[in-house]
């Protein structure tokens, strides 16, 4: 009878972490970028995320004040998927809580292992593909004044974003660290990301040929028998233009220029072809 | 009427770069926001066509790691609202947005350099005397805090800004206007070669040539090619697998 009581409040029989913790942690880990500080970051958001754990787990003041530096500490990863490092963290804080002999210090250091890898790709996931994914959907609808445009974007982006940041939550206190790396171990995330970047690599494609525009509309040749430029130029390729501009900037920003920079060349340049009358 | 136009323009703004204390939803994007801005002004269908035009424009803008894009919510807002209220194309919006988001972004630089690095040594200090409550509150006063005085940056911009925008778009010569559309045109390029190289390995080519190809040989909508691409990323996905794995079976068995 107990024990069944115990299991409806505690996320699991072992754990002292109440499900109303971890509601209060998966809200939270909304907050992560919003205090976000050049020096360490999501750091000051990463702690508020795990008040909630440390003031259950912990009750002297000392062991407290510890927690709470260990995880005021640098923190930078994708926000939707951050719930993962809480998860994992809030896992080894209870197990420290609970056996004398564990190294306080390898929470950090798993946190910090972990953290790259899954901002990379979840930073690839988010910020990348599903963004323009929805992008590409929601503008094609938009540029036309259909209001599903805006709503679609924001379906598209945050039926997935929360789902995935429940689970990383769930399966981060369930299983810790080992959780991530058997993932990557299976290379179900190396086939996801690549699945991922397939999709994306279209849109990108598409979205070239129909969402970037330049014409050259100068006309070539004389009299009765002049022409514009752009349409010997569509006879060779639709969209050739684009897909030259679009190659260009792909080469440039190899080269490290900065994407500041190449906005505002192309700005002085459009400004000056204006002035000349070539476009 | 301008106050009333001024207090929902700050409440939008609030709302906007808000997205990240409610879990970096992105709907700070213009795709959204413009839209929001055209409902308040009595233009919705202005502000959605706005909004496309300018998440295209901002299509590279995204945080990643250490570096911060320009400041798109306030170029969203402070040129829809313009447009919408002067009656002027939709083009201009570019025009506007993209050096008022430049020149906010120095504003923020300033938040995430100096206060808001200040709050997390505030922080630092509850933290050392195990204060839970204190580190909490730091976070919530640091992390609103910061959105109340962007948002209302964007305001002053949306009070001071669009008549001061509006006299000095009269001393521009045409030619600025017409080389600065035609820019608007290209800069969607940015942000996709961006994105591009984020994804791009050498058996990726072909896909992004798909992509292409549908949409400019065969004129197919966006959303066609991205259901296409969902296709084929689905028969890669389940495919794939269970032909490695046979492979791998027929190796055991010999």
């Amino acid at each position: 009878m107990t024990t069944n009581s115990k299991e409806l409040k505690t996320i699991s029989l072992e754990s002292e972490i109440t499900k109303k913790d971890f509601w209060k942690c998966f809200r939270r880990s909304c907050t992560l970028d919003s205090s976000w500080n050049y020096e360490r970051m999501q750091n000051l958001a990463f702690a508020y995320m795990m008040a909630p754990i440390i003031r259950r787990l912990y009750k002297d003041e000392d062991k407290r004040a510890d927690a709470l530096k260990r995880h005021m500490e640098f923190m930078s990863v994708t926000p939707h998927i951050s719930t993962l490092l809480v998860g994992v963290a809030g896992a080894m804080e209870e197990e420290n809580a609970k056996n004398k002999g564990f190294d306080a210090a390898s929470i950090n250091a798993v946190k910090s292992s972990l953290m790259g890898p899954m901002a990379g790709i979840g930073d690839a996931f988010f910020w990348g593909t599903l963004k323009l994914i929805a992008a590409g959907v929601g503008i094609s609808l938009a540029t036309q004044g259909n209001i599903m445009g805006p709503i679609l974007f924001f379906l598209i982006i945050n039926i997935p974003h929360f789902v995935l940041r429940y689970i990383c939550l769930d399966k981060g206190f369930k299983y810790g660290a080992q959780f991530f790396k058997d993932l990557s171990m299976s290379n179900v995330v190396s086939k996801v990301t690549e699945a991922a970047s397939m999709l994306g690599l279209m849109v990108i494609g598409g979205m070239t040929a129909a969402n970037v525009y330049f014409e050259l509309p100068i006309m070539i040749g004389s009299g009765e028998w002049a022409e514009p430029l752009q349409s010997y130029l569509d006879e060779i390729m639709p969209c050739l233009l684009p897909a030259l501009l679009f190659l260009l900037m792909y080469w440039l920003i190899g080269k490290k220029v900065k994407t500041t920079t190449l906005l505002l060349s192309i700005i002085v340049v459009c400004i000056v072809l204006a002035f000349v009358g070539i476009v | 009427m301008l106050v009333v136009q001024t207090i929902l323009i700050i409440l939008i703004a609030f709302f906007a770069y808000m997205h990240c204390y409610m879990g970096s939803t992105m709907h700070n994007r213009p795709i959204i926001i413009a839209p929001l801005v055209g409902l308040v002004l009595g233009d919705l269908h202005t502000g959605i066509v706005i909004g496309a035009t300018l998440e295209l424009v901002f299509m590279g803008a995204f945080p990643i790691g250490a570096s911060n894009p320009p400041d798109f919510v306030s170029g969203a807002i402070i040129s829809t609202a313009y447009v919408i209220i002067t009656g002027q194309e939709v083009a201009s919006a570019v025009v506007l947005a993209v050096p008022i988001a430049t020149l906010v972004l120095l504003f923020d630089n300033f938040q995430m350099t100096v206060l808001l690095t200040w709050a997390s040594h505030i922080a630092d200090k509850y933290a050392e005397k195990g204060d839970i409550k204190g580190v909490e509150r730091v976070q919530r006063i640091a992390g609103i805090g910061n959105k109340v005085l962007l948002a209302l940056v964007v305001g002053l911009g949306f009070v001071v800004g669009v008549p001061v925008i509006e006299m000095i778009l009269q001393y521009i010569p045409e030619f600025v206007t017409r080389g600065l559309d035609v820019a608007a045109g290209i800069i969607p390029a940015i942000g996709f070669a961006m994105l591009a190289r984020m994804m791009m390995t050498k058996k990726m080519i072909p896909f992004l040539l798909l992509g292409f190809i549908l949409a400019s040989y065969l004129n197919m909508p966006i959303i066609g090619v991205a259901l296409f691409g969902l296709v084929i990323a689905l028969v890669f996905f389940y495919y794939n697998g269970a032909m490695t794995k046979e492979v791998v079976n027929d190796d055991n068995e010999f």
